[in-house]
């Protein structure tokens, strides 16, 4: 049995709903905050994710970071060094999925050159009509960034655990891969 | 002090936990076996002697540890722990770290090790000797 431990930074611009999904993951579904307050700083919320057909687990540090510019600089401050990224946009808004790439070097740039695994979450899919972001497009952005892609609706409970999940298998692999390089040393 | 006391500390905590690469591994005087860190930094581990000892020098066989801070107590418990030396060790590829760290002629019944940073997620901690 081996207990894993991962910062994960969850970030994105402001109102794509990344406390939404931080709030679904923590209380496993039962709760969503109809209406929206924006993060002005950082939430920490600890869940542990077992990782199936082991008897391991990885407890997740979900660092919800204020999407807002004007919070940005105080909230990196607080993300350390980071063993995941779960980077969330919005369906809906063209803005909100061309900022990733942005997203995603501030983040690598708290990574000491490390290789740190991550999710792409495209949130809203219950808005489908108004969608403005193919799911191609994002899955093939996705994947350039070696990112894995998922979409959900925190507000119709819809697949908000996968991108967590993912991300504790990815670091839970990365883990059985670093246990095998220093086996090998010695 | 004897020679005895220097030789037969003991792990008595550490922060994270593969059960199949338990603490004890880092004072059983083999390089071969190891305790690995199981994500996130700090990450510290708490070595104990029998009685107090005086110790000058450690030498310390590592993997992926990046920075390290060496603090020691004189109380009987695990307490009040005081920063003796922090040390950044170079990155080493395909080979593991060996590190010799000279104090100057402390006295310690516990010696607390801080991990603060590595060079990758995990780190491994494979000897710890004391002179």
């Amino acid at each position: 049995m081996v207990k894993l431990r991962a910062r994960c930074i969850l970030v994105g611009d402001a109102a794509v709903g990344k406390s939404s999904l931080s709030q679904m993951f923590r209380s496993d579904g039962t709760h969503f905050q109809k209406n929206y307050s924006m993060s002005a700083g950082v939430e920490l919320s600890v869940k542990s994710v077992i990782i199936p057909e082991t008897k391991d687990s990885v407890e997740l540090y979900v660092l919800d970071c204020a999407g807002h510019e004007t919070f940005v600089e105080a909230c990196e401050k607080m993300w350390g060094q980071p063993s995941v990224v779960c980077l969330v946009f919005d369906i809906t808004n063209e803005a909100s999925f061309s900022g990733c790439s942005h997203w995603l070097e501030r983040v690598r740039s708290h990574c000491h050159g490390l290789q740190i695994p991550g999710v792409l979450v495209g949130n809203k899919s219950d808005l489908s009509t108004r969608r403005k972001v193919e799911a191609a497009v994002a899955m093939e952005w996705a994947q350039s960034q070696g990112l894995e892609y998922h979409e959900t609706s925190a507000k119709e409970m819809e697949n908000c655990d996968a991108p967590f999940l993912s991300l504790a298998k990815a670091f839970h692999a990365l883990y059985q891969d670093r246990l095998q390089i220093i086996q090998s040393l010695v | 002090m004897t020679h005895t006391a220097l030789s037969s500390a003991q792990v008595v905590l550490a922060s994270s936990g593969d059960e199949n690469h338990p603490p004890e591994n880092i004072s059983d005087g083999n390089t071969e076996t190891f305790w690995i860190s199981t994500g996130m930094f700090p990450q510290e581990f708490i070595m104990r002697f029998p009685e107090e000892v005086t110790i000058s020098a450690l030498t310390m066989h590592s993997y992926n540890v990046k920075s390290c801070r060496i603090e020691r107590s004189t109380s009987e418990e695990a307490e009040k722990f005081e920063a003796v030396e922090e040390k950044e060790f170079e990155h080493t590829d395909g080979h593991l770290q060996t590190n010799d760290i000279s104090v100057p002629g402390i006295s310690a019944t516990h010696l607390r090790f801080v991990i603060l940073s590595g060079y990758d997620h995990f780190v491994s901690i494979h000897k710890v000797s004391v002179q």
